[in-house]
């Protein structure tokens, strides 16, 4: 039986959602930052380790500038995950997180939302690592598009968890 | 001095100002009558010189300033090609249009000159068709090829945009059909929202030769993608045949099975005629 699992990718303008999105998508990454207009769908085929495949589509939605409820609620419809994006070097695209995810539970509650720290090329990671720690940021993952640390293995994770 | 005499000394006392203002009126018309006289007599000289100059001026035009004019159109044609095909792309739209529908004309005309030299049954039946719809036998025949025929239908929920079946009764087919149904899904919430339609659906795409129908249900819409010429008749049939579909072979256990429902679609829209 087919499997097809829509996950959708929020955060603020710039975190890095759309080359998060190349980077898993095409294995790209590319310097130059275009903003997303609307939204952009693409399709990829995850195989699961019980053989099952798991076409999973993620809708890369453009960046909120104050808090995810300003994204259009109908792209949020009908997902399976939502994958909340900041941006390590940038305060202002976390702050507003525990917001952001209490607004998701309290609207969405049944859809699992993951929390990425991207641009860890950027950073240090220990230093941020008890950074978050210490402002009560919660996370899942911290992740670089650009080098692809982390991105696949996120990915895979996630697959696995939306298929049960 | 008698009484006539004071009487005169009385009005030129009182009306010496209104006989001054009078006589200042009389030499202002008197000044522009001759200014008038002068002009016309002016003109009667001095048109036939400009008559004269303008005739030689727009012979002269051309050949003297004619190269620059080309050139410089060029220039700014070559530097603002997008502006100029902005401006150009409703006329020649227009005259697009006007060159199609008459070929159309003379194509029909040319059908119905050479259907009404040959006798077959098929003919005969085209020409009592055409009759009692008071068309052309040429028109009727253009219809007939141009007839809208069903290039791809998609069943998809409703928020997610996941594909759930899909028919193409064409054999090449290399399009994601995941995509296009998130995709679809895209647009139809981006339009349903932005125009704040309350709970409107969207239910018509055009896109040159093709038309998306589609037809909204609780949980899914159906989207068909049809290639012709989209007419009310054929809306009506289509809609019918999926409003069919949908109440007597959709289950909720449908839903939940993609590859048994896509079975199920293609054995239903396969077996009708769209």
């Amino acid at each position: 039986m087919k499997l097809s699992k829509k996950v959708v990718l929020l955060g603020h303008f710039g975190v890095g959602k759309t080359s998060l999105f190349r980077r898993f998508m095409d294995n790209e990454f590319s310097e130059e930052y275009k903003v997303t207009l609307g939204v952009q769908i693409k399709k990829k085929v995850i195989t699961l380790p019980d053989g099952r495949e798991l076409s999973m589509i993620i809708w890369d939605a453009e960046g909120h500038s104050d808090s995810v409820e300003d994204t259009r609620k109908s792209y949020l419809l009908g997902s399976h995950a939502f994958i909340y994006v900041f941006d390590l070097t940038r305060e202002e695209t976390y702050i507003t997180l525990t917001k952001d995810l209490k607004y998701l539970k309290e609207n969405y509650n049944k859809i699992p939302a993951k929390v990425i720290g991207n641009k860890l090329d950027l950073v240090n990671e220990k230093e941020i690592n008890t950074l978050l720690t210490e402002k009560n940021i919660p996370f899942d993952c911290l992740t670089s598009a650009k080098t692809n640390k982390n991105v696949e293995h996120f990915f895979s994770d996630l697959a696995n968890e939306i298929s049960k | 001095m008698g009484e006539q005499d004071k009487l005169k000394i009385l009005k030129e006392l009182l009306f010496t100002e209104e006989h001054e203002y009078a006589d200042s009126i009389a030499q202002k018309v008197e000044e522009l009558t001759k200014i008038v006289n002068q002009k016309k007599e002016l003109s009667h000289k001095v048109d036939p010189i400009i008559d004269d100059r303008l005739e030689e001026f727009v012979e002269e035009i051309p050949k003297t300033l004619g190269p620059t004019i080309t050139q410089a159109l060029k220039e700014e044609i070559k530097n603002s090609q997008d502006a100029v095909v902005e401006a150009l792309f409703p006329i020649i739209g227009k005259m697009i249009k006007k060159y199609i529908a008459h070929e159309m004309k003379l194509l029909s005309e040319n059908i119905s000159k050479k259907t009404k030299k040959a006798f077959s049954f098929k003919n005969w039946f085209r020409r009592t068709k055409a009759r009692a719809q008071g068309i052309s036998e040429g028109d009727l025949a253009i219809n007939d090829y141009a007839k809208p025929r069903l290039i791809q239908l998609f069943v998809i929920e409703k928020n997610s945009g996941i594909l759930l079946a899909d028919y193409s009764p064409l054999s090449e087919n290399t399009i994601d059909k995941e995509m296009v149904a998130g995709m679809l899904t895209a647009i139809k919430s981006f339009v349903e929202d932005a125009f704040q339609g309350g709970n409107q659906n969207l239910e018509l795409i055009e896109y040159e030769l093709y038309t998306i129908h589609i037809q909204n249900f609780y949980s899914y819409y159906v989207a068909a993608v049809i290639s012709g010429a989209y007419n009310m008749m054929f809306k009506e049939v289509l809609e019918d045949q999926i409003i069919d579909f949908a109440k007597n072979h959709i289950s909720s256990k449908d839903l939940e099975d993609s590859s048994l429902f896509t079975k199920k679609l293609k054995k239903h829209f396969a077996d009708e005629i769209v």
